[in-house]
């Protein structure tokens, strides 16, 4: 049987483990990295370029590079997240056919899951090198706080990069599957993710090898890039301060202080203080100029200060949803990069009042417990069960533009669940169902899955008829919604395909065209 | 419904279905006929029927006759006559044909009252056989088959645990279970017709646990349950006693009923439901929100169909509704008849009827309005026929059933009429000439 990997398909970085008799390992890529960027350029001569290659040659070429495009996932193109984006990222982003962003290097146009799917074929590349033979099964990690049509878009890049994707499951609950692998004793954990670029909390009761998530959050837009950001941002006044240019139009010199911040920021997690570098940024009349300075811990707790709090409002959240008060969780787990500051051990620390466990390595944990769990589905070695749960409610539209929801958020799967409604209208006869997902309480604030209509309903005076409306998730997290007109036991059903994904077709037509690209490399 | 109490108090374990490819849209159905339709699921026999829709059995003998005339229902085979014994649990085991029997009651031997009592008829009819050929064990089959039959089991022995069991007790025996009845250990496997009954196992044993451990449904258990809240006797032994056979079936009662078990919980929900409704109702009622009112009360009634309160209510409240519905209606017919828009207007009285289905008045004009403005001379007949049922003493509707048999060439008919609404007031002079010209 061919092996199951897992891959913690990150925004800024990407991880690859597989299990070895029954232990995870992570697999360094060919330059013994444990990690790769999740990083992908099309260089001056046309070459494709995945990972540290494409790292190392972005600041030379930061309109061709592409790098945290998760964020972009899945996501419409008039959210707002989405054109925050534009104006922060170098590289051109484009409205698509199906109003979605799309990626615009080197004169090419890219889907947001076909650069996913780059990144995850380089992964795959990754694992195959090591374990010597084709790898087809995989299950990836996105942020808890991704719905449907990002975790949809997600497993289309999967099937870009010629995956199987066995399962997707919340990056938070992954790392509790890697501790839970090893601490069988009964425990309720929270897990502080802070990655490059999204923010989760979970909170968990473990025992015995079964995990149940008891409650999720989290921001998928915020997370290590907006710690660089708020350098960045200092940086520049500074060095219009010192030397009266204004550097925020010059693409190589953004990249080069964005660089600069992330070490400074690295630096800062180990000292209490840093120099900053940068030898002729730029120039004017008078000659070249360089940005010279000193950052402090304090400075950069200044300014990232706000950040940490609004994680720490996240989780003071979740830890409600769970029943919990922060003195009921045992143990404190932190994942993500980001982690690694110790303004945020600090302030976790404070909030649940102990100290973060230390032993997992919060850049590898996610990928572990990934493969843990595609351990868990095709093995029956393991021993591990995860009870996982919907991270966002589910419902349907009602009158007046209200969002009634059948299926709580953190509700395990799979589920079922069954609500009766009725008409508006005398003599009604239709009534149309709008499947929606999401937390707001008015219709329009949330997604919509999928719509369908339920006609030939007795005419009744209006709120006569029952209509009932049955929500079911299966164990694979797919959702199909089901109306039946109880007096006549008519029925309508649909799955739900979550919108502005890709069609088959188009994907099919992806992998063609990166099958062809591979054999030009090749030659 | 074992076998032993079919001996005590004979139990009717008829199952009723829906015919196949039935056009039910055609029956004309009140709304607690209509739910009580939608309950027939093909699995449900006929006296539980009459507890899950709350009607009287008495009623439900009388809608389920009327339907089976009609053809809509047909009696499944799978039990007929209560006395009749199919193969049971037992029979199954040795590996004999997949049980499609609603309620098998099964005969003695060990595993009667286990297999029966518990199986719930609505969910046990479509378990599979063993099947060495799936991609999971006989044992693990024979695991799911036999805990299938425990799901309509109150929910702490669903979990294997004391009724008072603590959090952390509950907890344990959930994980336990999920290890072995969550659909992810067969994930990828060929476990073919198991599908269904493990995830409905899962689904069951999620449930139990969710409302085990909220603690304000646990206080709410505890407090409704008093005395009853020992742990349920073992039984199955001595079916020969009749008093005994009859002692048991009322604790099974009993017990079905209680909050612990799924049904006696789902009532109480339903209950707490209805009361809001019913609260709402009232508020409404007093503010003369008449359309409100009535609405509301109609969840009331659909959520508790055992309280005659709301039913009484619920009966003044609506007609109250209907009436000032009606009344609102005939006003916007006649403003769209003063535009002269008879479409509208024919639109309009079909809706009001909808309210008052034997106003002769306005079936009278609805019938003329189907005619001239619609051109539709059957509609137009329904509704003339109707104004005359209503009303057979008035001249002027039998006059307009002439003349709409007249205008579909249905001369006898035609005369008939006009001659009656002649009789009635001899001075009609369109009824004269429309006779004449006939």
């Amino acid at each position: 049987m061919s092996r199951v990997i897992g891959i913690d398909l990150g925004t800024t970085n990407s991880c690859v483990s597989v299990i070895e008799n029954g232990q995870p390992t992570v697999i360094p890529n060919a330059g013994g990295y444990r990690t790769t960027p999740s990083m992908f350029a099309i260089s001056h001569d046309g070459k494709r370029l995945v990972g540290h290659l494409a790292k190392r040659q972005a600041v030379t070429n930061s309109r061709n590079t592409v790098h945290a495009s998760k964020r972009l996932i899945g996501r419409r193109f008039d959210a707002p997240e989405v054109q925050k984006a534009i104006d922060l990222c170098p590289y051109e982003i484009v409205r698509g056919a199906n109003d979605d962003p799309r990626i615009k290097i080197a004169g090419k146009t890219f889907t947001c899951p076909e650069i996913g799917g780059i990144i995850l074929r380089e992964m795959k590349r990754v694992a195959e090198e090591y374990v010597g033979e084709p790898v087809s099964d995989a299950v990836i990690t996105v942020p808890a706080y991704f719905n449907d049509t990002q975790r949809q878009c997600t497993k289309d890049a999967g099937k870009i990069a010629g995956l199987e994707v066995l399962r997707i499951i919340n990056e938070p609950t992954a790392a509790a599957m890697a501790y839970g692998a090893g601490h069988r004793e009964e425990e309720k954990v929270a897990i502080y993710d802070l990655g490059g670029g999204t923010f989760d909390i979970s909170v968990l009761d473990m025992s015995d090898g079964v995990i149940e998530v008891l409650a999720t959050g989290g921001n998928t837009f915020l997370g290590g890039e907006d710690f660089d950001r708020m350098i960045v941002a200092h940086l520049l006044e500074k060095f219009e301060e010192n030397e009266g240019i204004d550097l925020r139009e010059d693409a190589m010199a953004l990249q080069r202080l964005k660089d600069a911040a992330e070490k400074a920021k690295c630096d800062l997690s180990e000292r209490e203080k840093t120099e900053i570098s940068l030898p002729f940024i730029a120039s004017d009349d008078s000659g070249p100029r360089h940005l010279q300075l000193e950052m402090d811990r304090a400075t950069l707790e200044a300014l990232v200060h706000g950040l940490v709090n609004q994680t720490l409002k996240t989780v003071e959240a979740c830890v409600a949803d769970a029943g919990l008060q922060p003195g009921d969780v045992d143990r404190v787990i932190l994942v993500g990069g980001q982690t690694r500051m110790p303004l945020i051990q600090k302030a976790v620390g404070e909030f649940f009042n102990k100290g973060p466990h230390k032993g997992v390595n919060p850049d590898e944990v996610v990928a572990i417990g990934a493969a843990l769990q595609g351990e868990a589905l095709t093995s029956d070695e393991s021993n591990l069960l995860l009870l996982d749960v919907t991270p966002l409610s589910l419902g349907i539209a009602t009158v007046g533009g209200h969002f009634a929801k059948l299926i709580e958020r953190n509700t395990t799967v799979p589920v079922r669940k069954t609500h009766t409604f009725t008409t508006t209208r005398d003599g009604q006869s239709a009534v149309k169902i709008r499947v929606l997902q999401g937390e707001a309480e008015a219709a329009a604030e949330n997604d919509l899955l999928g719509e369908f209509i339920l006609s030939g309903i007795r005419k009744a005076p209006q709120g006569e008829p029952e209509i009932e409306v049955c929500f079911d998730i299966d164990a694979n997290g797919i959702v199909s919604v089901s109306a039946t007109d109880l007096a006549t036991g008519k029925e309508q059903s649909i799955t739900v395909n979550a919108t502005g994904t890709l069609s088959q077709d188009e994907i099919e037509r992806i992998i063609e065209d990166h099958e062809l690209y591979e054999v030009a490399t090749k030659e | 419904m074992s076998s032993a109490d079919a001996a005590g108090d004979r139990k009717d374990v008829r199952v009723p279905a829906l015919a196949p490819d039935c056009d039910l849209t055609r029956l004309d159905l009140s709304p607690q006929e209509g739910f009580l339709l939608s309950r027939i699921d093909g699995h449900t026999p006929k006296d539980l029927l009459s507890q899950l829709a709350g009607l009287p059995p008495h009623d439900v003998d009388l809608c389920l006759a009327r339907w089976a005339e009609a053809g809509v229902v047909v009696w499944s085979k799978a039990g007929p006559p209560a006395t009749e014994r199919v193969n049971g649990a037992s029979a199954t085991r040795a590996g004999a044909p997949p049980r499609l029997e609603a309620n098998a009651s099964s005969p003695e031997g060990e595993s009667a009252a286990a297999a029966t009592e518990a199986g719930s008829p609505a969910v046990a009819s479509d378990l599979p056989a063993l099947d060495p050929g799936l991609d999971i064990p006989e044992e693990a089959q024979q695991a799911i088959l036999d805990f299938h039959e425990r799901l309509e089991r109150p929910y702490a022995e669903i979990l294997g645990v004391a009724s008072d069991a603590d959090a952390r007790a509950v907890k344990r025996a959930y994980f336990q279970l999920s290890k072995e009845f969550h659909p992810d250990r067969w994930f990828r496997r060929d476990i073919g017709p198991f599908k269904e009954p493990l995830e409905r196992i899962f689904r069951k044993v999620v449930e139990a646990y969710e409302l085990m451990s909220d603690p304000t449904v646990r206080a709410e258990m505890e407090r409704s349950l008093g005395a009853d809240a020992e742990a349920a006797p073992v039984e199955g032994a001595d079916s020969a006693d009749p008093k005994a056979a009859s002692e048991r079936a009322e604790r099974r009662r009993k017990r079905a009923l209680s909050p612990f078990s799924p049904l006696g919980r789902l009532i109480a929900k339903r209950k707490a439901k209805a009361k809001s409704f019913f609260e709402a109702a009232m508020a409404a009622v007093s503010d003369e929100r008449w359309l409100e009112a009535a609405a509301s009360l109609r969840l009331a009634v659909a959520y508790d169909p055992k309280s005659a309160l709301y039913r009484e209510r619920f009966g003044e409240v609506q007609a109250q509704a209907h009436e000032i519905r009606f009344a609102q209606l005939m006003k916007e017919a006649d403003s769209a008849l003063s535009f002269r828009d008879r479409k509208d207007a024919l639109r309009i009285y079909e809706e009001a009827l909808i309210f008052r289905p034997y106003d002769p008045e306005a079936n009278h004009v609805a019938a003329k309005l189907a005619w001239l403005a619609a051109d539709d001379l059957h509609r137009a007949k329904e509704y003339a026929m109707r104004a005359v049922e209503a009303d057979p003493d008035k001249a002027e509707y039998h006059r307009g059933l002439g003349q709409i048999y007249a205008a579909a060439g249905l001369k006898a008919n035609a005369r008939r009429e006009l001659k009656t609404a002649l009789r009635l007031d001899p001075r009609d002079l369109e009824a004269k000439q429309a006779l004449k010209s006939l």
